[in-house]
């Protein structure tokens, strides 16, 4: 995962217990990894470019994934919705 | 590199692959199956649990069309493809349908008479039956809500055995159609991915491929065969023959059922472990309603699709289950095989008729669902309103659009389409590939449209004629 992904699974993540932080964010970085190459390197440039507007603007931590979820634009959204589907399923089915 | 050579390679072991396998191995041939997958015990993993989409799924999962909107597909990636990971649910191809591809696509052999024969046969080598008790809650639900309403439910046969509790195991390929090959002989290499066919003018004369170790190390492999039949779905065998040069029609039409779902909650808990087996089929072939796979983890995706606050109906997931409206549309994709790139490029854009029809089957979804006496639907379109009474149901004809619209699909076909029409296909009646003798295809590919119902029995009745078919003239 690249540094920006990280900060967004991060906070999409809800459980304190850190053994199912780490396989939680294991199954996101397999499954991005596993991703045909071509959506792989759209998420991967996406991040890219939010990681430098972060790095820039330093959104509050906590406001983060809500600003990228009430983007104006639609591929933005798209963005964090993959992420928060990854989070979502896996912290419901990794006991 | 190794060299190694069979009288006929198969190339993939899902539905089709597997059919072709067993059939040709009973009648005395040498067969060799290549399987890009690893051979996962059918029994290793729960269904549908993020360790089988981990070990059975391409991708594990991740993958979508590209289009406005996308859509999300599952393959399965293992010995048995996708039988491995699909509901077990049986259809058999429509008799009506049946009759518009043969006219259209110039189909010979193609009467209902032949289909029912295979149809028969296959059925009975995979246990296709129904449930023998009365069906489970979230089932019973959908005849329930059709009920109400004055509209038709069935109940469909899966490829289940059944023991005399009800209990079911499903008959997947690897339980079947591969045993039943490698009986008759048939060998079967897991971990084996096709690089590409080695052709000589009109005559394919074997394959490259890599084969992974279980040290992680690969292989590269030449197969030299007589006869080599491409049963690797509609995503790859398609991406496969352009990557060896073969473009006529390759690709092209690709059809899938877009689908659209609603999370419904109940005043009472259902079941989770299964999908339902009735369907909705008042509005079919157009539009059909059922239930899906409904985890905990599918809950909790299916509530975020609506982009509503979820949290008290997560808590209460044991009262939520997860229902679909299919659609069987105008729309086509195409399938390319970009230089450079492993996985296929896959371009699929709705028409306006598909998106007005996807409303539409929302709407009767969720009338289904209040009907049957759901108190909350979390429709999978972004911004749509949480649905508690057939009022709040108007709403949604206007939300479903291109830029709201979670969509996904789990049936893939027709991008190799068959017929003696040249124009429209590019494999022969019998799944030969126009241009090359002895190389076939026979999977869900073939099929020149979409079904409109699960494709598995369409797929598996087709690829045992056309093995028949083989047999008899090769």
């Amino acid at each position: 995962m690249l540094w920006f992904e990280r900060q967004v699974v991060d906070r999409l993540v809800t459980t304190a217990d850190e053994r199912r932080r780490r396989a939680i964010e294991s199954f996101v970085d397999g499954a991005l990894h596993d991703m045909p190459e071509h959506l792989r390197v759209s998420i991967g440039s996406a991040s890219v470019v939010l990681g430098g507007w972060a790095r820039v603007f330093r959104p509050e931590p906590s406001r983060l994934v809500r600003s990228l979820d009430t983007s104006p634009l639609a591929p933005i959204r798209q963005y964090v919705r993959l992420f928060r589907s990854l989070v979502l399923f896996a912290e419901q089915e990794i006991a | 590199m190794t060299r190694l050579s069979t009288d006929i390679l198969v190339i993939g072991s899902g539905a089709g692959g597997a059919t072709t396998a067993a059939k040709l191995a009973a009648a005395g041939r040498h067969v060799t199956i290549v399987e890009e997958g690893p051979w996962v015990d059918p029994d290793a993993v729960e269904p549908f649990s993020l360790e089988e989409m981990v070990l059975k799924y391409r991708h594990r999962g991740s993958c979508a069309t590209l289009g406005t909107p996308p859509i999300a597909y599952a393959e399965g990636r293992c010995v048995g493809g996708s039988t491995e990971i699909n509901s077990g649910l049986w259809h058999r191809l429509p008799s009506y349908l049946a009759d518009e591809w043969r006219a259209t696509y110039q189909i010979e052999e193609f009467t209902d008479e032949v289909l029912d024969r295979y149809a028969t046969e296959v059925e009975d080598a995979q246990s296709v039956s129904s449930l023998p008790i009365a069906p489970p809650p979230s089932s019973a639900t959908l005849e329930r809500g059709a009920a109400k309403l004055g509209w038709r439910a069935v109940e469909f046969p899966r490829v289940f055995k059944y023991d005399e509790q009800g209990r079911g195991v499903k008959q997947t390929m690897a339980r079947t159609m591969i045993p039943r090959a490698v009986a008759h002989g048939a060998e079967i290499t897991p971990n084996t991915r096709v690089v590409k066919l080695l052709l000589d003018g009109s005559q394919v004369t074997g394959v490259v491929c890599d084969r992974e170790h279980p040290d992680g190390t690969t292989e590269r492999v030449t197969i030299e065969a007589d006869h080599v039949f491409v049963c690797g779905g509609a995503i790859h065998t398609p991406a496969l023959l352009q990557r060896s040069g073969i473009r006529h029609q390759v690709g092209r039409g690709l059809k899938v059922h877009p689908t659209i779902k609603i999370a419904a909650r109940f005043p009472n808990p259902l079941d989770h472990a299964g999908v339902p087996m009735h369907r909705i089929t008042e509005f079919a072939p157009s539009l059909t309603i059922g239930g899906s796979v409904s985890r905990k983890g599918h809950i909790a995706l299916a509530l975020s699709d609506s982009a509503a606050d979820f949290s008290a109906a997560l808590e209460d997931w044991e009262r939520v289950f997860v229902y679909y409206a299919a659609i069987r549309g105008d729309a086509s994709g195409r399938v390319y095989a970009v230089p450079g790139l492993k996985a296929p490029v896959v371009l699929y854009r709705l028409t306006e008729g598909d998106m007005s029809r996807l409303a539409r089957g929302l709407v009767h979804l969720g009338e289904s669902l209040l009907a049957a006496g759901a108190t909350e639907l979390y429709p999978s379109i972004i911004g749509g309103r949480v649905a508690r009474r057939t009022d709040d149901l108007g709403s949604w004809w206007d939300a479903v659009t291109r830029s709201s619209a979670n969509l996904m699909t789990v049936h893939l076909t027709s991008s190799v389409r068959m017929g003696e029409d040249q124009s429209r296909t590019a494999a022969n009646s019998f799944g030969c590939v126009w241009g090359y003798r002895n190389l076939r295809v026979n999977d869900a590919s073939l099929l020149p449209d979409a079904p409109g119902v699960n494709p598995q029995a369409g797929v598996m009745t087709i690829a045992a004629r056309n093995a028949d078919h083989f047999l008899a003239t090769a």
